[in-house]
């Protein structure tokens, strides 16, 4: 059935007359759509046609799996079906492209294997290219740790209506044993992973992405909007960059070759193009563009494949020796020229970035030594000694951010917001181009950062309550950062994003308690730019409320 | 650059009105000065009640226009339908948007390409400022000829020197401020005020020069404090208020759209970052002595003017040792980039500057004024149509592009007097019947 109030979840449910031909449940991963296109939309289903045929396992037969599209939820009015071949090589995943759909339509879908149907997911494609739509929302998410929580989060999206898609900034999984970087100060597992290990390996990627697929409150956000997603480092592991990780070590086999493996299992149980297919081993490209008529267009960024290492630090997380410093790339050059095109004038009007990494720059001065390493803990932000940069944030690669920006200002171009995910604490942001003098001069455009789905915030590491010694902390990051117009370091949550061609408005919901499985939402903030501005304001109370 | 030239401007207007081919009347105690075509009188009568005026905010960015700075004109924008996506077109200056405004089509068609040009006939820089110099009937005419009355108050000499005598009544502009070359906001509206009284044209035309003329002069703009350019947006947009309280109280408002817009934005630039390409022109031995440069402050026309059977290859000189130039974002031929549509008066290659720099040329003191335009960053203008006609959407924000050369066909959709043969290059505004 499809998630209905709030706290509903997506079920599987044998369509009516269905036999079953198996005794277990053969969709018990759910379903999931993403990428949509005026025309197209990514459909995604894991099946178990075997009780032998576990996740990561590489056993159960080859076997073929019939997928659905219609325009009504009984399904009288199927529009699109077709049938694919599954099997061991690809975990038994399922992964389709559904063609010659309507524009800005939604959609239901499902799938059928041995005689059993998947729960009905629900889907929407994405207006025409030439369509003036009156508003587009979408729900904004990132780093959700299984280990640190439950995904309230999840679930309380899963029950709006009002959605068009989810776009998740990235840190969906994350790659640590039980016992590492759980709840807290005393890291405790709330659910530990599966596998009981670091994942490394093909099958372990397979295995925690099965687990994750597992929770009820992700399958019922999948279940219910199509998802739009990029990765952060945690999909591979800590601090990745192009040729390592802090959290890679030499007994763990090449880097090389983990991150393949890593990658591979994305593709396989993630509803995305990767290098604009459907297809797995085909590419890795990540990095793509959705467009939403002449209201919008997003650009998902991959910040972990193509950029150099992290310089050095005198923030307290292990970051290796000093490599490409500030002079580094973070995009990589194809991905900073690609970017560059897709910023521009004759485009759609609002220019959204998916941007799993802060880009507006952070400095601190006056901040008590005595918060530097929590602060850093949760964000890794803080120089100990007062450098002003944050190394694995855009802050560690200004020269790919002074270019970035300077294209955006050379070129006139309005309405350019970032949507950023990785610190686990909510910001809305300016982003002058000189920081310093701020605010005189103008801004690029703006910054809205969600906080985490479960994953560990000042207040967690601080183990302070809410509300008390953060305070002091984001009082003195906004005094040294005038840009910085809204800063939330304790809750956990998600948010929506709403835009209309008047503004772009993010609203901040915050989960009561992530150890909780039936947390509360409750609204918190909402941060609005109007068109042309490069500016943000507060706005006085959420969408659809 | 909007820098004033050496313009006959008012010579010529002079002598309109000497020979009785325009007729002047000073209205009310201020000695305001409109000229008006003969049997005006008749013309006026005929028609209809809707009103069109058109404001151009010279040189406004759209950020400028917020509730604290410019009251009464967000209020404008904010009631009616606003277009944040809009542009100034290339060059981005002050004549070729305003003649964009009045014909609806771009400046391989209208003819005016820029400010500043070179003149082949006569082998000088000069500004397009003569009225032959648009070579397409605008909006103006086109109303005219179907029996309505249009006016221009324009506060530039050059701008009145290339609408000419266009309309049915003309403000002859004054005081001109010498430096400028403009007549101060206070006066210009004044002026339009006065007309709508007196001759209650059917199109009134009006430029706002203030703005422009502050934020090219003002010395904190690089800076980012902007003071002279603050007060004047504060002072013109008491001007706006004026115009739309007028409206309102003579009970013109529900008959009326009001265009709102700019014809560019601006740029400010440090003393330091000038671009000064005649230096690495001349050193080229093909291009040597063979290159005429038109400055337009945030963009340079370069001109062949050699062989032209080495056309070609000089344009690929300049094109490269353009390029090479610190603070050049890019340099164009426009033969291979259709979508710039200046035409042969543009130059052989248009070279624009990035934010924050300007063209100096051919000397280094030649720009020597802190805000420019003409360069991609000045593109961004404010535009919104207002009004109480039944016509004019309340309220309402397009994700649409909208660009200066949407005026004209706004107007006329507006008035319903079809589009001249050709067509317009941009589209009206307005909703559809």
């Amino acid at each position: 059935m499809l998630a209905g109030g709030a706290g509903a979840v997506a079920v599987t449910t044998a369509a009516p007359g269905a036999r079953a031909a198996v005794d277990h449940d053969v969709f018990q991963h759910g379903i999931a759509s993403g990428d949509p296109l005026p025309r197209r939309v990514v459909l995604w289903t894991r099946v178990t046609p075997t009780a032998a045929a576990t996740p990561g396992s590489g056993r159960g037969p080859r076997v073929t799996v019939t997928w659905e599209v219609a325009t009504d939820r009984r399904f009288r009015d199927v529009v699109r079906r077709g049938r694919v071949r599954t099997g061991p090589a690809r975990d038994h995943t399922v992964k389709v492209d559904a063609t010659r759909l309507r524009p800005d339509t939604a959609y239901f879908y499902r799938f059928t294997c041995r005689g059993e149907t998947s729960p009905v997911g629900r889907t929407r494609t994405a207006p025409a290219r030439n369509a003036t739509p009156a508003g587009l929302r979408f729900g904004v998410v990132s780093c959700a740790n299984l280990q640190a929580g439950w995904f309230s989060a999840y679930r309380h999206l899963a029950s709006r209506d009002d959605l068009d898609a989810v776009i998740h900034l990235g840190d969906y999984l994350y790659e640590y044993a039980p016992g590492e970087y759980g709840h807290g100060q005393q890291n405790a597992d709330i659910r530990p992973h599966v596998p009981a290990r670091e994942m490394v390996t093909l099958a372990d990627y397979r295995q925690r992405h099965a687990q994750y697929k597992s929770d009820p409150d992700l399958r019922a956000l999948h279940a219910r909007h199509p998802f739009i997603v990029t990765w952060d480092d945690h999909e591979i592991t800590n601090d990745a960059w192009r040729d390592g990780a802090e959290n890679h070590q030499a007994d763990e086999g090449t880097y090389a070759a983990r991150r393949a493996a890593a990658h591979r299992a994305y593709d396989e149980w993630m509803p995305v193009r990767m290098s604009g297919t459907v297809a797995t081993g085909d590419g890795t490209r990540l990095f793509r563009t959705l467009r939403f008529g002449a209201l919008a267009e997003l650009s998902m960024l991959d910040l972990r494949t193509h950029r150099d290492q992290q310089a050095s630090t005198p923030a307290p997380s292990p970051v290796p020796s000093p490599a490409g410093g500030a002079d580094g790339t973070i995009t990589g050059r194809a991905q900073m020229d690609w970017l560059k095109r897709r910023l521009r004038r004759g485009g759609p009007q609002w220019k959204l970035v998916g941007n799993p990494v802060m880009i507006a720059p952070v400095t601190f001065a006056q901040l008590p030594h005595d918060l530097v390493d929590p602060v850093n803990d949760v964000t890794g932000l803080l120089p100990r000694d007062g450098a002003p940069y944050n190394v694995d944030q855009w802050d560690g690669y200004t020269a790919d951010r002074r270019e970035l920006f300077e294209h955006i200002r050379d070129q006139g171009l309005r309405d350019v917001v970032f949507l950023t995910g990785d610190i686990h604490s909510g910001w809305a942001c300016d982003l002058p181009y000189d920081a310093a003098t701020y605010p005189l001069g103008d801004s690029a455009g703006v910054e809205l950062v969600c906080t985490s789905v479960t994953s560990n915030n000042l207040k967690d590491i601080t183990g302070t309550p809410p509300r008390t010694s953060s305070l002091a902390v984001e009082a003195v990051i906004q005094t040294n950062n005038r840009h910085v117009k809204y800063l939330n370091f304790d809750d956990h949550g998600y948010s929506v994003l709403d835009v209309t061609p008047e503004r772009v408005q993010m609203d901040w919901y915050v989960i009561s308690d992530r150890t909780d499985p039936r947390a509360r939402s409750s609204w918190t903030a909402s941060w609005a730019t109007r068109s042309g501005t490069n500016t943000v304001q507060a706005a006085s109370a959420p969408v659809g409320a | 650059m909007c820098t004033p030239g050496r313009s006959d401007a008012f010579e010529r207007g002079r002598d309109e009105i000497r020979t009785g081919r325009r007729t002047l009347l000073a209205a009310g105690a201020a000695g305001i000065a409109i000229s008006s075509l003969p049997r005006a009188a008749a013309a006026a009568s005929a028609g209809t009640r809707k009103r069109a005026y058109v404001l151009v905010l010279d040189g406004c960015r759209p950020d400028e226009i917020t509730p604290e700075l410019m009251p009464r004109t967000s209020a404008l924008r904010d009631g009616g339908l606003h277009h944040p996506r809009a542009t100034s077109l290339p060059v981005m200056e002050t004549i070729p948007n305003h003649v964009m405004m009045m014909t609806g089509v771009r400046p391989d068609c209208s003819g005016v390409p820029a400010n500043s040009i070179l003149d082949r006939s006569t082998g000088e820089i000069r500004d397009m400022d003569r009225p032959e110099d648009i070579r397409v009937p605008t909006v103006i005419e086109r109303l005219n000829r179907h029996g309505l009355t249009t006016g221009t108050v324009l506060s530039k000499e050059y701008l009145y020197g290339v609408f000419g005598g266009r309309a049915t009544h003309r403000w002859e502009p004054a005081p001109i401020v010498p430096v400028s070359g403009h007549a101060p906001d206070a006066f210009t509206m004044e002026a339009a005020l006065a007309m709508v009284r007196r001759n209650d044209p059917h199109l009134l035309f009006v430029n706002l020069g203030d703005i422009d003329r502050m934020g090219h002069s003002d010395l904190t703009g690089p800076l980012g404090v902007r003071a002279a350019r603050q007060a004047a947006l504060a002072a013109t947009d008491v001007q706006v208020g004026r115009f739309v309280d007028l409206l309102k109280s003579s009970g013109r408002w529900r008959t009326s759209m009001v265009v709102v817009l700019a014809d560019h934005s601006m740029d400010w630039s440090l003393p330091h970052q000038l671009i000064h390409l005649t230096p690495a022109l001349e050193a080229d031995p093909l291009l040597a002595g063979n290159v005429t440069i038109a400055d337009n402050g945030g963009a340079d026309l370069l001109y062949w003017t050699g062989d032209p059977a080495l056309l070609d290859a000089a344009v690929a000189r300049m094109v490269a040792l353009s390029s090479a130039v610190p603070g050049v974002l890019s340099a164009h031929d426009p033969r291979a980039t259709p979508s710039l549509r200046t035409g042969p008066l543009g130059g052989d290659v248009i070279v624009y500057a990035k934010a924050g720099w300007r063209f100096s040329d051919p000397d280094q003191w030649s720009n020597p004024i802190p805000g420019n335009h003409g360069h991609p960053v000045t593109m961004p203008i404010p535009f919104f149509v207002a009004g109480g006609h039944r016509r004019v959407p309340r309220g309402v924000t397009s994700s649409r592009r909208a660009a200066t050369i949407d005026v004209a066909p706004t107007v006329a959709d507006f008035f319903g007097v079809g589009a001249p043969r050709g067509g317009y290059d941009g589209r009206s505004r307005l909703p559809r019947r």
